[in-house]
C-alpha cells in the first residue's frame, strides 16, 4: 500500500473562523491617461486572500459536510475503479469526526452507500468502498443529485458544505444537457451547497465537467492517470480548508464616459451585473484583466469603481469593500513614452492565450484541425515576442503539447486545452508536477 | 409463545456453543438491539448471504453465536444506513473481528456520533433539490435508491430513539420494497413504505390520521 501521507494532516487544525480580508491591487499599462486624446487602458486587478496568521494556527479549521459521488458506469473499469476506491479510502481517512462524509454510486441506477454521517469510524466507509464494482450506463445528473440530497440533509452554513463527482464518462441517462445541469448545480450552489467536478481517463465530457464545477463554485479536475486521484483529493480537502470567501464576485462600475471594453477572464456575469469569481483561498491570487476606453479626461476625476463581494466561510452576512480608482493624466505624446508595466502585458498575454484556447476548440468541433493549429500557433507567436519569465516558457510548453497532441490524439488535447482554457475563470486543479501526466 | 430450550450442540461439528432456535434468536436479538426483529428479517439476510446458513437439528434450523454476531453487527449497520450489499463484507470476518466491529460500533453509538444534527429552519438547498428530484421524472429517479429514503428521516430519529426502531423495523420487514417521498412543507417530509397500508378513505384514515398527529405531537413535546 503506498503511503497517502499528506499535508492535510498539518491543516486539521487551521484557524476558524479567519477574520482576515481579501487584499485588491490595481496596476495599470501605464500609470496614467491621456488629457488630449482616447485612452485604452489595461488594467490588472489582482484579489490576493492572505496567508494564515500564525497566531491563528492553533484554532480549529471549520467542518466539511461533503459527499462523494462516485461513477460506476461500464466505462469504470478495473484500473480506474480501483484508483477511485483507493483515493475514496484515502479521503475517509483524512476526515474526522467533525466531519461529515456520505458515499453515493451511480450507472443508470443511484446506490447510497454510505448516507451522510459523521466520520467518527472511518473503516465504516472504508468498507463500503470496497465493494464498488462497474455496473452500467451513466445516470450522472441523477447521482449528483443523491449526493446534493445527502450534502444538504445535513446543510451547516459554519461548514464547508460540497459535493464532489467523479466520473469518467458523459451523462447518458436522465437529464443529460449540459447547460440544464449546469443551471441547477449553479442552483444549488446559491443555496450553499457547492460542487466540484472531477473527470478521469479519456472519455469524460469535458465541457459538461467544466460547466458543472463553474456553476458549482467548486474545483474543476482533468485527472488523466487514476494515480492523480489522491493527491487531487489532498488538494481539494485543502483548498476547502483554507477557503476564505465562497461566491465571490467582482462588480465593475465605468464611470460616465468611460466603457468598459472586456474581462478577459470570462467570467460568467450574475443577474445583478457582477462577474463571478472562483473561491478565495488563503494564500491565493487571483488575476483579472479589463480593459476600458477613456475619452479626454480630466485629472482627479474618478475612472472606475470596483466592488468586492464573498460570503465569508463559517460566516452568514455577505461582506463587500469598493474601491475607487483615479489615474494621474498627461499629455498623450508623454504618456506613449513611458515605459509599459511588463506584469500587466505578460498576464493580459497569459489570459487571451486561456481565451484562445477556446476558440481552437470551437475550430476543432467545427473539424478544422488547421485552423486550431493556426491558432495556438499565433498564440505562440505573441508570447515568443515577451520576456521570456518562467511564466511564459511554461505557457509556450503547454502550448506546444497541445499542438503535437493534435495530430497524436485529439480527444485528449481537446479535454486539455478545455481545462487550460478555464484556468482564467475558476478553480482549476493541476498536478506539482508533470511526472504523473501519461496515459493510463 | 413459549420458547423452547436450548439445544446442545450436534449438528455443528466441534462446536460445544450453545445453539438457538430462531425464536430465541429473535429475543436474543431484539432485546440487546432494542428493536424488534421478524423471521422473515433473518431469513432475507440469509439469502442475501449476510448470515451464514444455520445449521439443522432434524428438521429445525439452528443458530449459534456466530449468527447472533452477524446480526446484531447488520441490524447496527443498517441502522446507520449502509445498504445490505455495503455491509456484507463486513459479516465475511471472523467471530472475533464480528465482536471487535459490534465493540467499535457500540463506542460510537449512533446518539453520540451525530452530536449536533440540527437541521436548519429552513432549509433552501434541501428544498431545491427536493423540486429537481420530482421534476427529475416518474420513473426510477425519482426514486434513486430504496436505501437513500429511509435515511433521510435521520434528524428527526436520532432524536427519538423510538420513532427510529419502529421506522427501522418496518424498513427491515421491507428491505426490498419502495419508499415513496412527500414534502408537506418546507424541510418537512413524510416517508412512506410501498408496503404500508393505508386505510380507505372515511372514518377509519381520519383515525389514522389522528394517530399519526398524535404520535408526532408526542415527539415533538417530549422528544427523549
Amino acid at each position: 500500500m503506498p503511503s497517502w501521507h499528506s499535508p492535510l494532516t498539518n491543516l486539521l487544525t487551521l484557524p476558524f473562523p479567519i477574520t482576515m480580508q481579501p487584499l485588491l491591487h490595481v496596476r495599470s499599462l501605464r500609470p496614467a491617461v491621456a488629457a488630449d486624446s482616447a485612452t485604452t487602458l489595461d488594467l490588472l486587478i489582482t484579489i490576493a486572500a492572505p496567508a494564515i496568521a500564525p497566531e491563528l494556527e492553533a484554532r480549529p479549521r471549520p467542518p466539511l459536510n461533503l459527499a462523494l459521488v462516485i461513477d460506476r458506469s461500464g466505462s469504470m473499469s478495473g484500473t480506474q475503479l480501483s484508483y477511485a476506491r483507493k483515493a475514496a479510502r484515502f479521503l475517509a481517512g483524512e476526515l474526522t469526526e467533525r466531519d461529515r462524509l456520505a458515499i453515493v454510486t451511480f450507472d443508470d441506477e443511484v446506490e447510497v452507500l454510505v448516507p451522510s454521517q459523521p466520520v467518527s469510524n472511518p473503516q465504516l466507509f472504508i468498507n463500503a468502498i470496497n465493494t464498488i464494482d462497474c455496473g452500467g450506463t451513466t445516470a450522472l445528473f441523477d447521482g449528483w443529485l443523491a449526493g446534493a440530497m445527502q450534502v444538504a440533509n445535513h446543510l451547516d452554513p459554519a461548514a464547508l458544505n460540497r459535493v464532489l463527482l467523479l466520473s469518467d464518462g458523459g451523462a447518458n441517462v436522465g437529464v443529460v444537457d449540459s447547460t440544464e445541469i449546469a443551471s441547477k448545480v449553479a442552483g444549488l450552489s446559491q443555496r450553499g451547497i457547492s460542487t466540484s467536478a472531477f473527470g478521469i481517463g479519456s472519455g469524460f465530457d469535458e465541457d459538461l465537467m467544466g460547466a458543472m464545477a463553474g456553476a458549482g463554485d467548486g474545483t474543476l479536475a482533468h485527472i488523466e492517470s487514476p494515480a492523480q486521484l489522491a493527491d487531487l483529493y489532498a488538494s481539494e480537502l485543502d483548498g476547502l480548508v483554507r477557503t476564505l470567501g465562497k461566491k465571490v464576485s467582482l462588480g465593475i462600475r465605468a464611470k460616465r464616459d468611460v466603457q468598459l471594453l472586456d474581462v478577459i477572464n470570462d467570467f460568467k456575469l450574475s443577474s445583478a451585473g457582477n462577474w463571478q469569481l472562483p473561491n478565495l483561498r488563503h494564500g491565493q491570487e487571483l488575476t483579472i484583466a479589463a480593459r476600458f476606453k477613456l475619452p479626454p479626461w480630466q485629472p482627479n476625476r474618478e475612472i472606475v469603481s470596483l466592488r468586492l463581494a464573498w460570503n465569508q466561510t463559517g460566516g452568514k452576512e455577505r461582506l463587500s469593500f469598493v474601491e475607487h480608482i483615479t489615474l494621474p493624466v498627461m499629455a498623450a505624446v508623454e504618456l506613449e513614452g513611458m515605459e509599459p508595466d511588463l506584469v500587466v502585458i505578460e498576464q493580459f498575454e497569459l489570459l487571451l492565450a486561456n481565451r484562445e484556447r477556446s476558440r481552437a476548440i470551437e475550430e476543432l468541433d467545427r473539424g478544422n484541425l488547421r485552423a486550431a493549429r493556426a491558432l495556438l500557433e499565433a498564440i505562440d507567436q505573441r508570447l515568443s515576442l515577451l520576456p521570456q519569465t518562467e511564466a511564459i516558457q511554461r505557457e509556450r510548453l503547454l502550448l506546444e503539447e497541445k499542438k503535437a497532441l493534435l495530430d497524436q490524439d485529439r480527444n485528449l488535447s481537446r479535454k486539455r486545452l478545455r481545462r487550460e482554457s478555464l484556468r482564467s475563470s475558476m478553480s482549476v486543479w493541476e498536478p506539482d508536477t508533470d511526472s504523473n501526466e501519461g496515459v493510463l | 409463545m413459549a420458547q423452547p430450550p436450548p439445544i446442545s450442540a450436534s449438528a455443528d461439528p466441534g462446536a460445544s456453543e450453545v445453539l438457538y432456535g430462531l425464536e430465541q434468536l429473535l429475543a436474543i436479538a431484539g432485546e440487546q438491539l432494542g428493536e424488534e426483529i421478524s423471521s422473515r428479517t433473518v431469513r432475507l439476510y440469509a439469502t442475501e448471504g449476510l448470515i451464514d446458513r444455520p445449521g439443522k437439528d432434524g428438521r429445525r434450523a439452528v443458530y449459534g453465536q456466530r449468527h447472533l454476531l452477524q446480526l446484531l453487527l447488520i441490524r447496527s449497520l443498517a441502522r446507520r444506513g449502509l445498504s445490505l450489499s455495503a455491509i456484507s463484507p463486513h459479516v465475511a470476518s471472523s467471530d472475533q473481528e464480528l465482536e471487535q466491529q459490534l465493540q467499535q460500533l457500540d463506542d460510537t453509538s449512533l446518539g453520540t456520533a451525530s452530536p449536533s444534527i440540527t437541521t436548519p429552519t429552513t432549509n433552501d438547498a434541501l428544498t431545491y433539490l427536493q423540486n429537481l428530484q420530482s421534476r427529475s421524472g416518474t420513473d426510477v429517479k425519482t426514486d434513486p435508491s430504496p436505501s437513500l429514503l429511509p435515511l433521510l428521516g435521520s434528524p428527526l430519529s436520532s432524536r427519538s430513539p423510538s420513532l427510529r426502531a419502529s421506522r427501522m423495523a418496518s424498513r427491515s420487514s421491507a428491505s426490498s420494497s419502495r419508499w415513496h417521498r412527500f414534502s408537506l412543507a418546507p424541510g418537512v417530509e413524510l416517508h412512506l413504505s410501498e408496503s404500508a397500508s393505508i386505510p380507505p378513505p372515511g372514518s377509519r384514515r381520519e383515525a389514522w390520521l389522528q394517530r399519526l398527529i398524535d404520535r408526532l405531537r408526542e415527539q415533538l413535546d417530549h422528544p427523549d
